[in-house]
């Protein structure tokens, strides 16, 4: 290959680069000078152009395509608001909308109302748990839990329309929800940033698992959610 | 069953893509506020129609040609009225992350740009499609897209060279 077609090749698309041009760059120096200087540019040309994005357009996103099709989606709406607003004045939460309405829920909107519901006071739990409540509770999910030493809480909770074991992980001294999720299934890892809370929401072979806290808090890495169960 | 499937669906393309298309809709639109009413309209049509969708690994092109289309679309009812000078040194205030005058440089070249030189180099920068995609959204060949990036490219290295040879002095 020569010089002039590998400069082409690579700047056209330098993550589509055929077997032919990589061998051609392995054994050219000039080549090689040229792919830094690329790379330079490519850096530049990426920060230029990729801008910040508003905070609020995901859930707007959501907001829009659900108004449209829920016309009774009003009613968990105010329910949320009513939620957060309660949870940030009083640190308890009260609400529990019906299982119908949670099932047409995004994924994340479905983790907050649960933690809406039971978050705060499952984190207040300091304690470790006993590992015979830990077994009986993961047993209905056909589940070991492989973090025992550091659960302070673990139940057996609604999510969606269907269950899902809420559990606290205590993580450098910090509480971390994870809700092991069997019937709500993911094609790939969403990031989760929803109403002051952070974190993920991976596929797992059954189901999912949701790993979240507060804006402040510390959060595994994805790797995480293999390290949590094991199918019994 | 089918329609909790459908919502997982889209909030996986809303979650996952969302930035991308609010980036590339900025800069068809060249104004905040647009770009999210555009990416608003462009995400509704693709719930509409998701349905359509069957080659999943395609989503991301698939969404971008909506938006892009979306875009054509309000450009044929809008546009008339604006003035291009003025919403081009609007964006370049509204956008401004790198306040560098390199950055400065490339944003007011990308700018002048012409279209078909700026839009295959703005869905490979943003959405990271390949030429093929970049080919099927645009509606051209693979080669007039390679063609096009290699070109696009250049002239905004044109811009960069002269700094870059004083930093070398």
């Amino acid at each position: 290959m020569k010089c002039e077609d590998f400069k082409f090749e690579y700047t056209v698309a330098p993550t589509e680069t055929s077997v032919e041009a990589n061998e051609h760059l392995v054994s050219c120096q000039q080549c090689q000078l040229f792919v830094e200087q690329e790379k330079q540019f490519e850096q530049k040309l990426n920060g230029v152009i990729n801008t910040e994005v508003p905070s609020g357009l995901r859930h707007s996103l959501r907001e829009n395509v659900l108004a449209q099709k829920l016309p009774f989606w009003s009613f968990p709406k105010a329910s949320l608001a009513f939620a957060a607003s309660v949870l940030i004045a009083v640190g308890i939460v009260a609400i529990n909308p019906t299982q119908n309405q949670l099932s047409v829920l995004p994924v994340d909107q479905l983790v907050y109302e649960h933690f809406s519901h039971d978050g705060v006071s499952s984190t207040k739990a300091s304690h470790q748990l006993s590992e015979q409540e830990l077994i009986k509770v993961s047993k209905d999910f056909g589940v070991r839990v492989m973090l025992g030493d550091n659960i302070s809480f673990a139940e057996k909770c609604p999510i969606g329309d269907s269950y899902g074991l809420h559990m606290v992980y205590q993580y450098h001294d910090q509480p971390v929800t994870v809700i092991y999720m069997p019937e709500v299934t993911l094609r790939a890892t969403l990031p989760f940033q929803y109403a002051g809370l952070h974190g993920w929401v991976k596929p797992l072979k059954n189901g999912s698992i949701a790993v979240l806290g507060g804006s402040t808090i510390e959060i595994p890495a994805q790797e995480f959610a293999d390290e949590v169960i094991e199918w019994l | 069953m089918r329609q909790k499937q459908k919502q997982l669906e889209y909030e996986r393309l809303v979650l996952v893509y969302s930035d991308e298309l609010f980036r590339y809709a900025l800069w068809l639109c060249r104004d905040k506020s647009m770009a999210e009413d555009l990416v608003q309209e462009s995400c509704l049509r693709a719930w509409k129609s998701l349905d359509k969708l069957r080659d999943t690994s395609s989503s991301k092109a698939w969404l971008m040609t909506i938006l892009r289309n979306e875009h054509a679309r309000q450009y044929v009812r809008y546009r008339p009225d604006m003035v291009d000078l003025d919403l081009d040194m609007l964006s370049l205030r509204d956008i401004d992350n790198d306040t560098s005058p390199d950055a400065f440089a490339l944003k007011q070249a990308l700018n002048e740009l012409a279209d078909e030189y700026k839009e295959p180099l703005l869905l490979q920068v943003i959405a990271g499609l390949s030429c093929e995609e970049i080919a099927s959204v645009c509606g051209i060949t693979k080669s007039a897209t390679m063609t096009r990036l290699f070109r696009a490219k250049q002239k905004l290295r044109d811009v960069l060279r002269p700094e870059e040879g004083q930093v070398g002095n």
